[in-house]
């Protein structure tokens, strides 16, 4: 009787230092961490690109986010919601399940993301129908057109090398697009990736705006919010030869 | 035809039969025509409740419907009323009621009962009844938050998912036209939890982000939206 009690108290202690590991393994690590790696992999993540998505299913899941993004899903022009229309499905999806995962910050948007508010399957069918959207409606852009300075900022602090020259982003290594976003969208990010408060910020980047004044902030915003969607720009443009 | 206050008390008789019943009741499957009088007793007949803490059955989504009464069933949803009575009825009915009022029409106003009841001048005004110039008001800042939501406190338009017309579809119920007081209520049982059967816990993020304030403007506004003809 006092083996099996013994045997009983022990299995549970056990079972508690399994679960207190587990924590300690699935626990996210945020920029700023220990041990924090930008762009690592989530395992939801590789489940979500391995799937695929559906955009015509995307279209329907979407319905759920609406509320802010809109029904074209450009977004606000105040940059309170950024504009998610021809965005990389790859940096959708990492967002979102990186929203998910606790490693970006987002205590907005989580109630509207996170299990089982939006199914694993969901995240690539919403982000394969966003890729897929052009934006008809005008971005949020500020109210002076400081491009010049701000196309010297970005070039000079070489924001192109993952943004693209237009803005593009990188879809295969999940660089999001900037062109056409929300003014005060960019602000806010910029600030928040130099700050950390966002969770998932690339460390390079917060090298490259790390000397940034409030003036050089809202001069690359300037600049990026007023170049066109960049596919309508790399369209015009003849395939190499 | 049975006026407003004929239908509370028999609505309030209901529920006071179903609890004197409590806990012995047994249910028994019964024909629709019968369980519509038990319903129709606080729902309306036609599931146009004219009862402004009761909901608007009629043209809600059939699985909607059905799954709030095996919520109700199974006390995962709580309301003193529905508490009495759905022990007296049977599971097996729920979906013939569920799709019998999903093909109800939803009729628009506050009373919506077949024949137009004029206003009685002579009815003493309500305690704290708005002006009508408050009560456009409050429409109007409802109108707002019911298409464009909060931005500041992240209060997403309930447009977005219910539709602009509050029709919504199979995943978010229609709330067009829906009864002001029930509105209140379920977005303050949502904001303290009281409420807690919405599948992916949406409803109370939304409403905990809501003041009361916009919670009685974004109501008044739902009774007053018509289905697009």
């Amino acid at each position: 009787m006092k083996k099996l009690l013994s045997i009983i108290i022990v299995a549970l202690f056990s079972v508690q230092a399994s679960v207190v590991l587990a924590e300690g393994a699935s626990k996210p690590k945020v920029y700023g961490k220990k041990g924090y790696v930008w762009d690592e992999m989530t395992p939801e993540r590789t489940q979500v690109l391995k799937m695929g998505g559906d955009p015509v299913k995307g279209k329907e899941s979407f319905r759920g986010c609406q509320g802010c993004h809109k029904a074209d899903a450009a977004g606000v022009t105040e940059g309170v919601y950024p504009r998610l229309t021809g965005q990389h499905a790859s940096v959708l999806i990492k967002q979102i399940t990186e929203i998910r995962a606790g490693i970006r910050q987002n205590p907005k948007m989580l109630p509207f993301v996170e299990d089982p508010a939006i199914s694993v399957e969901e995240i690539g069918d919403i982000a394969a129908y966003l890729n897929t959207l052009t934006t008809v409606r005008e971005n949020g852009k500020g109210a002076e057109d400081m491009s010049a300075k701000g196309k010297k900022l970005y070039t000079d602090n070489k924001c192109s090398r993952c943004h693209g020259v237009n803005g593009e982003g990188d879809a295969a290594k999940a660089y999001p697009m900037l062109s056409a976003q929300h003014y005060d969208y960019l602000i806010r990010e910029m600030k928040w990736i130099r700050q950390g408060v966002r969770g998932n910020s690339h460390p390079e980047m917060v090298k490259a705006i790390s000397k940034f004044s409030q003036a050089d902030f809202e001069a690359v915003a300037s600049y990026l919010s007023r170049l066109p969607d960049y596919r309508t720009v790399t369209a015009a443009v003849p395939a190499a030869k | 035809m049975k006026d407003k206050n004929t239908r509370i008390s028999l609505c309030a008789m209901g529920a006071l039969i179903g609890m004197l019943a409590m806990p012995a009741v047994q249910a028994d499957p019964a024909p629709l025509e019968e369980r519509l009088q038990l319903c129709g007793g606080c729902h309306n007949p036609d599931g146009n409740s004219v009862i402004a803490e009761n909901p608007k059955l009629a043209g809600l989504n059939a699985k909607y419907l059905q799954r709030q009464l095996e919520d109700f069933k199974a006390g995962k949803r709580k309301n003193a009323i529905m508490d009495s009575i759905i022990p007296m009825v049977e599971e097996s009915e729920f979906k013939a009621l569920a799709k019998y009022f999903s093909e109800q029409k939803r009729l628009p106003g506050s009373l919506a009962v077949v024949e137009p009841v004029a206003a009685d001048p002579s009815a003493p005004a309500a305690a704290g009844a708005l002006s009508e110039q408050a009560k456009a008001e409050l429409i109007a800042k409802g109108q707002q938050i019911y298409m464009e939501g909060v931005m500041a406190s992240a209060v997403p338009a309930c447009g977005g998912c219910h539709g602009e017309d509050g029709t919504g579809n199979d995943k978010f119920p229609y709330i067009g036209s829906q009864n002001n007081v029930y509105v209140v209520n379920q977005l303050t049982n949502f904001k303290t939890g009281a409420r807690d059967n919405d599948p992916k816990g949406v409803m109370r993020a939304v409403a905990k982000r809501m003041t009361d304030e916009e919670i009685t403007a974004v109501a008044e506004f739902i009774q007053t939206l018509k289905e697009a003809q």
